[in-house]
Protein backbone atom coordinates (compact mmCIF):
# COMPACT_ATOMS: atom_id res chain seq x y z
CA UNK A 1 0.00 0.00 0.00
CA UNK A 2 1.25 3.17 -0.71
CA UNK A 3 1.75 5.77 2.39
CA UNK A 4 -0.76 8.17 1.86
CA UNK A 5 1.60 10.51 4.33
CA UNK A 6 4.51 10.61 1.68
CA UNK A 7 6.21 13.67 1.93
CA UNK A 8 7.16 15.51 -1.33
CA UNK A 9 10.57 14.84 -1.00
CA UNK A 10 10.41 11.47 -1.15
CA UNK A 11 8.43 11.26 -3.95
CA UNK A 12 10.85 14.21 -5.75
CA UNK A 13 13.75 12.13 -4.85
CA UNK A 14 12.29 8.65 -6.28
CA UNK A 15 11.51 11.08 -9.71
CA UNK A 16 15.39 12.02 -9.74
CA UNK A 17 16.03 8.13 -9.21
CA UNK A 18 13.66 7.48 -12.18
CA UNK A 19 15.57 9.89 -14.54
CA UNK A 20 18.37 7.82 -13.99
CA UNK A 21 16.49 5.22 -15.99
CA UNK A 22 16.35 5.05 -19.99
CA UNK A 23 12.43 3.55 -20.16
CA UNK A 24 10.66 6.92 -20.50
CA UNK A 25 12.37 7.44 -23.89
CA UNK A 26 10.60 4.19 -25.25
CA UNK A 27 7.86 4.16 -22.76
CA UNK A 28 5.40 6.06 -25.41
CA UNK A 29 2.63 2.87 -24.76
CA UNK A 30 2.09 1.55 -22.41
CA UNK A 31 3.46 -2.22 -22.08
CA UNK A 32 1.75 -5.84 -22.83
CA UNK A 33 0.83 -6.94 -19.75
CA UNK A 34 0.77 -4.33 -17.75
CA UNK A 35 -2.73 -3.74 -16.93
CA UNK A 36 -4.97 -5.85 -14.96
CA UNK A 37 -7.92 -7.25 -16.97
CA UNK A 38 -10.47 -5.03 -15.76
CA UNK A 39 -8.54 -1.80 -16.87
CA UNK A 40 -7.75 -3.27 -20.10
CA UNK A 41 -11.16 -4.05 -21.12
CA UNK A 42 -12.10 -0.40 -19.76
CA UNK A 43 -9.88 1.43 -21.99
CA UNK A 44 -10.96 -0.83 -24.47
CA UNK A 45 -14.86 0.43 -24.23
CA UNK A 46 -13.17 4.10 -23.94
CA UNK A 47 -11.54 3.36 -27.06
CA UNK A 48 -14.63 1.30 -29.54
CA UNK A 49 -16.74 4.13 -30.00
CA UNK A 50 -14.01 6.76 -31.09
CA UNK A 51 -12.70 3.82 -33.78
CA UNK A 52 -16.84 3.11 -34.71
CA UNK A 53 -17.50 6.53 -35.30
CA UNK A 54 -14.02 6.81 -37.47
CA UNK A 55 -15.04 3.85 -39.61
CA UNK A 56 -17.90 5.61 -40.28
CA UNK A 57 -16.57 8.50 -41.27
CA UNK A 58 -14.19 6.64 -43.62
CA UNK A 59 -17.24 5.00 -45.34
CA UNK A 60 -18.83 8.32 -45.60
CA UNK A 61 -15.76 9.87 -47.18
CA UNK A 62 -15.19 6.81 -49.29
CA UNK A 63 -18.67 6.75 -50.97
CA UNK A 64 -17.92 10.34 -51.72
CA UNK A 65 -14.67 10.20 -52.93
CA UNK A 66 -13.61 6.35 -53.48
CA UNK A 67 -9.52 6.50 -53.37
CA UNK A 68 -10.06 7.61 -50.03
CA UNK A 69 -9.39 4.17 -48.64
CA UNK A 70 -6.46 3.97 -50.21
CA UNK A 71 -5.70 7.21 -49.40
CA UNK A 72 -6.19 6.75 -45.43
CA UNK A 73 -3.67 3.79 -45.91
CA UNK A 74 -1.15 5.15 -47.10
CA UNK A 75 -1.31 8.48 -44.74
CA UNK A 76 -1.52 5.75 -42.35
CA UNK A 77 1.83 3.81 -42.87
CA UNK A 78 3.87 7.21 -43.66
CA UNK A 79 2.51 8.41 -40.39
CA UNK A 80 3.57 4.61 -39.16
CA UNK A 81 7.30 5.42 -40.22
CA UNK A 82 7.19 8.90 -39.13
CA UNK A 83 6.52 8.01 -35.66
CA UNK A 84 9.41 5.04 -35.72
CA UNK A 85 11.81 7.49 -36.84
CA UNK A 86 14.22 8.03 -34.12
CA UNK A 87 14.90 11.78 -32.04
CA UNK A 88 17.51 12.54 -30.12
CA UNK A 89 16.50 13.64 -26.61
CA UNK A 90 19.57 15.72 -25.30
CA UNK A 91 18.41 15.31 -21.75
CA UNK A 92 18.49 11.70 -21.54
CA UNK A 93 21.00 10.77 -23.96
CA UNK A 94 19.08 8.52 -25.90
CA UNK A 95 17.06 8.43 -29.06
CA UNK A 96 12.91 8.79 -28.81
CA UNK A 97 10.12 8.69 -31.16
CA UNK A 98 7.09 11.10 -32.17
CA UNK A 99 3.81 10.23 -31.73
CA UNK A 100 2.53 11.49 -34.89
CA UNK A 101 -0.80 11.96 -33.91
CA UNK A 102 -0.58 15.74 -34.03
CA UNK A 103 0.19 15.90 -37.73
CA UNK A 104 -2.75 13.09 -37.72
CA UNK A 105 -5.30 14.65 -37.20
CA UNK A 106 -4.49 18.00 -39.01
CA UNK A 107 -4.36 15.69 -42.07
CA UNK A 108 -6.57 13.44 -41.53
CA UNK A 109 -8.96 14.66 -38.86
CA UNK A 110 -9.52 13.50 -35.40
CA UNK A 111 -11.70 10.45 -36.08
CA UNK A 112 -9.80 8.76 -38.18
CA UNK A 113 -6.70 9.40 -36.44
CA UNK A 114 -8.42 7.04 -34.02
CA UNK A 115 -8.37 4.17 -37.06
CA UNK A 116 -5.13 4.85 -38.06
CA UNK A 117 -3.51 4.82 -34.41
CA UNK A 118 -5.87 1.78 -33.85
CA UNK A 119 -3.78 -0.09 -37.03
CA UNK A 120 -0.38 1.27 -35.86
CA UNK A 121 -0.51 0.07 -32.42
CA UNK A 122 -1.60 -3.23 -33.79
CA UNK A 123 1.24 -3.37 -36.15
CA UNK A 124 3.60 -1.89 -33.46
CA UNK A 125 2.51 -4.82 -30.60
CA UNK A 126 2.67 -7.40 -33.14
CA UNK A 127 5.95 -6.81 -34.88
CA UNK A 128 7.90 -4.29 -32.27
CA UNK A 129 6.88 -5.20 -28.81
CA UNK A 130 6.11 -1.84 -28.39
CA UNK A 131 2.09 -1.49 -26.52
CA UNK A 132 0.09 -4.69 -26.48
CA UNK A 133 -2.94 -6.40 -27.33
CA UNK A 134 -4.42 -6.18 -23.96
CA UNK A 135 -3.28 -2.54 -23.63
CA UNK A 136 -4.27 -1.78 -27.48
CA UNK A 137 -7.58 0.12 -26.12
CA UNK A 138 -5.17 2.39 -23.64
CA UNK A 139 -2.94 3.37 -25.84
CA UNK A 140 -5.75 3.98 -28.77
CA UNK A 141 -7.56 6.29 -26.05
CA UNK A 142 -3.92 7.84 -25.06
CA UNK A 143 -2.59 8.51 -28.81
CA UNK A 144 -5.58 8.53 -31.10
CA UNK A 145 -8.06 9.91 -28.94
CA UNK A 146 -6.10 12.12 -25.92
CA UNK A 147 -3.23 12.56 -28.49
CA UNK A 148 -5.28 13.13 -31.61
CA UNK A 149 -8.21 15.36 -30.27
CA UNK A 150 -5.77 17.80 -28.19
CA UNK A 151 -3.68 18.31 -31.49
CA UNK A 152 -6.57 18.85 -33.84
CA UNK A 153 -8.45 21.10 -31.12
CA UNK A 154 -5.62 23.14 -30.46
CA UNK A 155 -4.63 23.62 -34.21
CA UNK A 156 -8.09 24.68 -34.71
CA UNK A 157 -7.81 27.13 -31.89
CA UNK A 158 -4.89 28.65 -32.71
CA UNK A 159 -5.83 29.37 -36.40
CA UNK A 160 -9.01 30.65 -35.21
CA UNK A 161 -6.97 32.97 -32.70
CA UNK A 162 -5.86 33.91 -36.23
CA UNK A 163 -2.32 32.65 -35.38
CA UNK A 164 -0.18 31.96 -38.41
CA UNK A 165 -0.37 28.69 -39.57
CA UNK A 166 2.95 27.30 -38.32
CA UNK A 167 2.65 28.67 -35.33
CA UNK A 168 -0.78 26.61 -34.82
CA UNK A 169 1.10 23.49 -36.05
CA UNK A 170 3.41 23.67 -33.71
CA UNK A 171 1.52 23.97 -30.54
CA UNK A 172 -0.56 21.10 -31.78
CA UNK A 173 2.30 19.04 -31.55
CA UNK A 174 3.55 19.94 -28.89
CA UNK A 175 0.11 19.60 -27.21
CA UNK A 176 -0.67 16.12 -28.53
CA UNK A 177 2.52 14.98 -27.35
CA UNK A 178 2.15 15.79 -23.94
CA UNK A 179 -1.60 14.68 -23.89
CA UNK A 180 -0.48 11.35 -24.98
CA UNK A 181 1.72 10.84 -22.26
CA UNK A 182 -0.22 12.88 -19.38
CA UNK A 183 -2.63 10.50 -20.76
CA UNK A 184 -0.67 7.14 -20.11
CA UNK A 185 0.40 8.47 -16.82
CA UNK A 186 -3.51 8.71 -15.65
CA UNK A 187 -3.66 4.70 -17.56
CA UNK A 188 -1.20 3.66 -15.17
CA UNK A 189 -1.74 5.57 -12.06
CA UNK A 190 -5.38 4.20 -11.61
CA UNK A 191 -4.30 0.88 -12.64
CA UNK A 192 -1.88 0.47 -10.57
CA UNK A 193 -2.17 2.58 -7.56
CA UNK A 194 -3.54 -0.17 -5.59
CA UNK A 195 -5.19 0.55 -2.10
CA UNK A 196 -2.66 4.03 -1.70
CA UNK A 197 -2.73 7.52 -3.40
CA UNK A 198 -3.53 7.88 -6.89
CA UNK A 199 -2.49 11.64 -7.07
CA UNK A 200 1.67 10.15 -5.79
CA UNK A 201 1.13 7.42 -8.66
CA UNK A 202 0.40 9.94 -10.83
CA UNK A 203 3.10 12.56 -10.07
CA UNK A 204 5.54 10.35 -9.62
CA UNK A 205 4.94 8.21 -13.37
CA UNK A 206 4.28 11.91 -15.04
CA UNK A 207 7.68 12.98 -13.53
CA UNK A 208 9.14 10.24 -14.49
CA UNK A 209 8.45 10.67 -18.33
CA UNK A 210 9.52 14.65 -17.97
CA UNK A 211 13.57 14.06 -18.92
CA UNK A 212 12.46 13.01 -22.06
CA UNK A 213 8.52 14.34 -22.95
CA UNK A 214 9.27 17.98 -22.58
CA UNK A 215 12.21 18.13 -24.90
CA UNK A 216 10.66 15.59 -26.78
CA UNK A 217 6.93 17.66 -26.90
CA UNK A 218 8.94 20.52 -28.24
CA UNK A 219 10.68 18.63 -31.01
CA UNK A 220 7.39 16.65 -32.03
CA UNK A 221 6.34 20.32 -32.50
CA UNK A 222 8.89 21.68 -34.39
CA UNK A 223 8.89 18.43 -36.37
CA UNK A 224 4.72 18.90 -37.17
CA UNK A 225 4.86 22.39 -38.45
CA UNK A 226 8.42 21.96 -40.20
CA UNK A 227 6.80 18.70 -42.32
CA UNK A 228 3.79 21.24 -42.76
CA UNK A 229 5.79 23.59 -43.80
CA UNK A 230 7.22 21.00 -46.35
CA UNK A 231 4.10 20.10 -47.88
CA UNK A 232 2.55 24.01 -48.39
CA UNK A 233 5.45 24.58 -50.04
CA UNK A 234 5.56 21.76 -52.57
CA UNK A 235 2.35 20.71 -52.63
CA UNK A 236 -0.56 22.79 -51.46
CA UNK A 237 -3.07 21.45 -53.06
CA UNK A 238 -2.39 17.91 -51.39
CA UNK A 239 -3.71 19.80 -48.01
CA UNK A 240 -6.75 21.33 -49.99
CA UNK A 241 -7.42 17.82 -51.13
CA UNK A 242 -8.33 16.15 -47.71
CA UNK A 243 -11.68 16.77 -47.44
CA UNK A 244 -13.03 18.21 -43.53
CA UNK A 245 -9.16 18.08 -42.99
CA UNK A 246 -7.75 20.83 -40.71
CA UNK A 247 -5.79 22.33 -42.88
CA UNK A 248 -8.27 22.77 -45.81
CA UNK B 1 13.50 0.37 -34.55
CA UNK B 2 12.76 -0.54 -38.19
CA UNK B 3 15.66 -2.99 -37.91
CA UNK B 4 13.46 -4.37 -35.79
CA UNK B 5 10.22 -4.61 -37.73
CA UNK B 6 11.06 -7.75 -39.94
CA UNK B 7 8.30 -10.49 -40.84
CA UNK B 8 10.72 -12.65 -42.48
CA UNK B 9 10.70 -15.49 -39.57
CA UNK B 10 6.78 -15.91 -40.16
CA UNK B 11 7.30 -16.98 -43.95
CA UNK B 12 9.54 -20.01 -42.96
CA UNK B 13 7.89 -23.16 -42.84
CA UNK B 14 7.37 -24.98 -39.59
CA UNK B 15 4.78 -26.17 -37.40
CA UNK B 16 3.55 -23.04 -35.76
CA UNK B 17 3.55 -21.51 -38.73
CA UNK B 18 1.50 -24.09 -40.61
CA UNK B 19 -1.73 -23.80 -38.23
CA UNK B 20 -4.39 -21.23 -38.76
CA UNK B 21 -4.10 -18.00 -38.05
CA UNK B 22 -7.67 -18.22 -36.71
CA UNK B 23 -6.65 -20.88 -34.11
CA UNK B 24 -3.34 -18.97 -33.24
CA UNK B 25 -5.39 -15.75 -32.44
CA UNK B 26 -7.75 -17.87 -30.01
CA UNK B 27 -5.14 -19.61 -27.83
CA UNK B 28 -3.26 -16.61 -27.94
CA UNK B 29 -5.68 -14.78 -26.91
CA UNK B 30 -6.91 -17.15 -23.93
CA UNK B 31 -3.07 -17.27 -22.67
CA UNK B 32 -3.18 -13.25 -22.74
CA UNK B 33 -6.17 -13.45 -20.34
CA UNK B 34 -4.65 -15.90 -18.29
CA UNK B 35 -1.65 -13.72 -17.98
CA UNK B 36 -3.12 -10.48 -17.25
CA UNK B 37 -5.51 -12.08 -15.10
CA UNK B 38 -2.94 -14.07 -12.77
CA UNK B 39 -2.43 -12.62 -9.14
CA UNK B 40 0.77 -14.99 -9.01
CA UNK B 41 4.21 -14.62 -10.39
CA UNK B 42 4.40 -18.31 -11.71
CA UNK B 43 1.85 -18.35 -14.35
CA UNK B 44 2.94 -15.56 -16.38
CA UNK B 45 6.60 -16.76 -15.44
CA UNK B 46 6.01 -19.92 -16.96
CA UNK B 47 4.15 -18.46 -20.16
CA UNK B 48 7.62 -16.62 -20.75
CA UNK B 49 9.48 -19.27 -20.47
CA UNK B 50 7.28 -21.67 -22.73
CA UNK B 51 7.24 -18.69 -25.46
CA UNK B 52 10.92 -17.47 -25.64
CA UNK B 53 12.30 -21.47 -25.46
CA UNK B 54 9.68 -22.11 -28.68
CA UNK B 55 11.20 -18.55 -30.45
CA UNK B 56 14.52 -19.85 -29.12
CA UNK B 57 13.54 -23.31 -30.81
CA UNK B 58 12.59 -21.90 -34.03
CA UNK B 59 16.09 -20.22 -34.91
CA UNK B 60 14.82 -16.70 -34.20
CA UNK B 61 18.21 -14.70 -33.44
CA UNK B 62 18.43 -13.79 -29.96
CA UNK B 63 19.80 -10.20 -30.76
CA UNK B 64 16.63 -10.01 -32.42
CA UNK B 65 14.48 -11.00 -29.19
CA UNK B 66 16.81 -8.86 -26.81
CA UNK B 67 16.27 -5.98 -28.97
CA UNK B 68 12.49 -6.43 -28.94
CA UNK B 69 12.46 -7.30 -25.52
CA UNK B 70 14.49 -3.97 -24.34
CA UNK B 71 11.74 -1.25 -24.20
CA UNK B 72 9.13 -2.84 -22.26
CA UNK B 73 12.33 -4.27 -20.00
CA UNK B 74 13.04 -0.84 -19.42
CA UNK B 75 9.15 0.33 -18.66
CA UNK B 76 9.29 -2.69 -15.99
CA UNK B 77 12.23 -1.24 -14.42
CA UNK B 78 10.64 2.18 -14.02
CA UNK B 79 7.54 0.23 -12.26
CA UNK B 80 9.89 -2.06 -10.30
CA UNK B 81 11.51 1.03 -8.66
CA UNK B 82 8.28 3.25 -8.12
CA UNK B 83 6.89 0.44 -6.26
CA UNK B 84 9.76 -0.58 -4.27
CA UNK B 85 10.33 3.01 -3.13
CA UNK B 86 6.76 4.46 -2.44
CA UNK B 87 4.49 0.96 -2.00
CA UNK B 88 4.55 -0.98 1.25
CA UNK B 89 5.82 -0.83 4.49
CA UNK B 90 8.34 -3.74 5.35
CA UNK B 91 11.98 -1.71 5.06
CA UNK B 92 14.58 -3.89 2.61
CA UNK B 93 17.32 -0.84 2.45
CA UNK B 94 17.72 2.56 2.15
CA UNK B 95 19.41 4.95 -0.64
CA UNK B 96 20.86 8.26 0.13
CA UNK B 97 20.22 10.53 -3.07
CA UNK B 98 21.93 14.00 -2.65
CA UNK B 99 20.98 14.22 1.34
CA UNK B 100 17.69 12.44 1.09
CA UNK B 101 17.20 9.17 1.82
CA UNK B 102 14.96 6.57 0.32
CA UNK B 103 13.55 3.47 1.63
CA UNK B 104 12.79 0.26 -0.31
CA UNK B 105 10.16 -1.89 0.95
CA UNK B 106 9.92 -5.31 0.27
CA UNK B 107 5.70 -5.52 -0.97
CA UNK B 108 6.68 -3.01 -3.37
CA UNK B 109 9.64 -4.69 -4.32
CA UNK B 110 7.64 -7.91 -4.62
CA UNK B 111 4.76 -6.04 -6.42
CA UNK B 112 6.81 -4.43 -8.96
CA UNK B 113 8.56 -7.80 -9.93
CA UNK B 114 5.02 -9.58 -9.88
CA UNK B 115 4.44 -6.40 -12.50
CA UNK B 116 7.40 -7.53 -14.52
CA UNK B 117 6.42 -10.75 -14.81
CA UNK B 118 3.72 -10.46 -16.28
CA UNK B 119 4.59 -8.25 -18.82
CA UNK B 120 7.19 -10.48 -19.74
CA UNK B 121 4.42 -13.31 -19.97
CA UNK B 122 2.02 -11.69 -22.15
CA UNK B 123 4.73 -9.58 -24.13
CA UNK B 124 6.36 -13.41 -25.15
CA UNK B 125 3.14 -14.68 -26.04
CA UNK B 126 2.52 -11.55 -28.41
CA UNK B 127 6.16 -11.95 -29.66
CA UNK B 128 5.77 -15.70 -30.72
CA UNK B 129 2.35 -15.01 -32.43
CA UNK B 130 4.08 -12.36 -34.31
CA UNK B 131 6.88 -14.44 -35.81
CA UNK B 132 4.62 -17.43 -36.25
CA UNK B 133 1.85 -15.23 -38.17
CA UNK B 134 2.19 -13.16 -41.41
CA UNK B 135 0.65 -10.12 -40.80
CA UNK B 136 -1.99 -10.31 -43.77
CA UNK B 137 -2.70 -13.55 -42.54
CA UNK B 138 -3.68 -12.09 -38.86
CA UNK B 139 -5.71 -9.20 -40.61
CA UNK B 140 -8.07 -12.31 -42.63
CA UNK B 141 -8.41 -13.50 -39.26
CA UNK B 142 -9.78 -10.78 -37.76
CA UNK B 143 -11.85 -10.37 -40.89
CA UNK B 144 -12.95 -13.94 -40.02
CA UNK B 145 -13.93 -12.90 -36.15
CA UNK B 146 -16.03 -10.23 -38.09
CA UNK B 147 -13.57 -7.07 -37.89
CA UNK B 148 -14.96 -4.28 -39.91
CA UNK B 149 -14.18 -4.87 -43.56
CA UNK B 150 -12.91 -1.03 -43.74
CA UNK B 151 -10.78 -1.69 -40.38
CA UNK B 152 -8.80 -4.63 -42.34
CA UNK B 153 -8.80 -3.03 -45.92
CA UNK B 154 -7.29 -0.88 -44.41
CA UNK B 155 -4.40 -2.19 -41.99
CA UNK B 156 -3.78 -4.29 -45.09
CA UNK B 157 -2.86 -1.79 -47.39
CA UNK B 158 -1.03 -0.02 -43.98
CA UNK B 159 1.05 -2.87 -44.32
CA UNK B 160 1.63 -3.37 -47.40
CA UNK B 161 3.00 0.34 -47.85
CA UNK B 162 5.10 0.61 -45.07
CA UNK B 163 7.50 -1.59 -46.52
CA UNK B 164 7.37 0.53 -49.98
CA UNK B 165 7.51 3.69 -48.45
CA UNK B 166 10.42 2.58 -46.23
CA UNK B 167 12.33 2.14 -49.53
CA UNK B 168 11.96 5.63 -50.22
CA UNK B 169 12.34 6.64 -46.75
CA UNK B 170 15.43 5.46 -46.47
CA UNK B 171 16.83 6.92 -49.78
CA UNK B 172 15.65 10.78 -49.19
CA UNK B 173 17.51 9.92 -45.46
CA UNK B 174 20.73 8.49 -47.03
CA UNK B 175 20.33 11.46 -49.58
CA UNK B 176 20.41 13.98 -46.50
CA UNK B 177 23.20 12.46 -44.68
CA UNK B 178 25.47 12.53 -47.78
CA UNK B 179 24.33 16.34 -47.90
CA UNK B 180 25.33 16.90 -44.65
CA UNK B 181 21.53 17.44 -43.38
CA UNK B 182 22.21 16.28 -39.90
CA UNK B 183 25.75 17.37 -38.99
CA UNK B 184 24.35 20.16 -36.36
CA UNK B 185 21.34 19.85 -34.25
CA UNK B 186 19.25 22.81 -36.19
CA UNK B 187 20.11 21.40 -39.36
CA UNK B 188 19.05 17.73 -38.54
CA UNK B 189 16.03 18.91 -36.80
CA UNK B 190 14.67 20.35 -40.07
CA UNK B 191 16.29 17.76 -42.46
CA UNK B 192 13.87 15.73 -40.59
CA UNK B 193 10.80 17.65 -40.88
CA UNK B 194 11.71 17.74 -44.38
CA UNK B 195 11.91 13.47 -45.01
CA UNK B 196 8.33 13.80 -42.92
CA UNK B 197 7.04 16.08 -45.68
CA UNK B 198 8.41 14.33 -47.97
CA UNK B 199 7.31 10.89 -46.95
CA UNK B 200 3.81 12.22 -46.61
CA UNK B 201 3.79 13.99 -50.17
CA UNK B 202 4.87 10.68 -51.38
CA UNK B 203 2.25 8.77 -49.44
CA UNK B 204 -0.39 11.55 -51.09
CA UNK B 205 1.00 10.84 -54.84
CA UNK B 206 1.00 6.68 -54.18
CA UNK B 207 -2.29 6.80 -52.94
CA UNK B 208 -3.93 7.94 -56.27
CA UNK B 209 -1.82 5.47 -58.02
CA UNK B 210 -2.74 2.77 -56.07
CA UNK B 211 -6.15 3.14 -56.60
CA UNK B 212 -5.77 3.49 -60.12
CA UNK B 213 -4.01 0.05 -59.92
CA UNK B 214 -6.69 -1.60 -57.75
CA UNK B 215 -9.26 -0.11 -59.95
CA UNK B 216 -7.80 -1.52 -62.99
CA UNK B 217 -8.29 -5.12 -61.30
CA UNK B 218 -11.07 -4.83 -60.22
CA UNK B 219 -11.52 -3.02 -57.07
CA UNK B 220 -14.64 -1.24 -56.55
CA UNK B 221 -14.60 0.64 -53.13
CA UNK B 222 -14.54 -2.96 -51.09
CA UNK B 223 -11.31 -5.73 -51.05
CA UNK B 224 -13.15 -9.28 -51.39
CA UNK B 225 -12.28 -10.93 -48.44
CA UNK B 226 -13.95 -14.52 -49.41
CA UNK B 227 -15.92 -16.75 -47.83
CA UNK B 228 -13.81 -18.43 -44.87
CA UNK B 229 -13.39 -21.96 -45.01
CA UNK B 230 -14.32 -23.99 -41.74
CA UNK B 231 -11.40 -25.41 -39.49
CA UNK B 232 -9.94 -28.89 -40.52
CA UNK B 233 -10.66 -31.31 -37.54
CA UNK B 234 -6.99 -31.04 -36.92
CA UNK B 235 -7.11 -27.63 -36.31
CA UNK B 236 -9.81 -27.69 -34.13
CA UNK B 237 -7.97 -30.23 -32.17
CA UNK B 238 -4.86 -27.99 -31.93
CA UNK B 239 -7.34 -25.24 -30.67
CA UNK B 240 -9.12 -27.47 -28.53
CA UNK B 241 -5.94 -28.79 -26.33
CA UNK B 242 -4.72 -25.15 -26.54
CA UNK B 243 -7.32 -23.88 -24.70
CA UNK B 244 -7.75 -27.06 -22.62
CA UNK B 245 -4.16 -26.85 -21.75
CA UNK B 246 -4.28 -23.30 -20.97
CA UNK B 247 -7.21 -23.52 -18.40
CA UNK B 248 -5.08 -26.56 -16.78
CA UNK B 249 -2.36 -24.28 -16.12
CA UNK B 250 -4.55 -21.67 -14.78
CA UNK B 251 -6.27 -24.17 -12.58
CA UNK B 252 -3.28 -25.93 -11.22
CA UNK B 253 -1.15 -22.01 -10.40
CA UNK B 254 -3.87 -19.90 -9.62
CA UNK B 255 -6.29 -22.13 -7.82
CA UNK B 256 -4.21 -24.79 -6.41
CA UNK B 257 -6.71 -27.53 -8.30
CA UNK B 258 -3.84 -30.18 -7.56
CA UNK B 259 -2.55 -28.70 -4.23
Amino acid sequence: MIDQRMPIRTILATAVLLCALPSPAFAMHIAEGILPLPWALLWYAVAFPFVAWGLRDLRRRSREAPWFKPLVGLVGAALFLISCMPIPVPTAGTCSHPSGAGIAAILIGPWLTAVVASIALTLQALFLAHGGLTTLGANIVSMGVAGAWVGWGVFAAARRFGLPWFAAAFLAGLFSDWATYATTSLELAAALHGEGSFTTMFSLILLAFVPTQLPLGILEGFLCAGALKFIRSRRPELLRAVPEGGTS
Amino acid sequence: MFDLFSDIFTYRDNALTRIDPRVKLLIALAALVAVVSAERPILPFGFFVLCLGTVAALGVPAKLVALRLAAPFSTVAVLVVIHTFVTGTTPLFTLTLGGWTLTAKAEGFRQGLFLGNRVLGALSIVLLLGIATPAHRIFQALRGFRISKEWVEVAILMYRYIFVLLDRVGDLAAAQRLRLGYRAPRRGLASFSALAGATIVHSFEQARRTHDAMRLRGYRGTMPFGPFPALKRRERGILLLGLAGILAAYAILEWGVAG
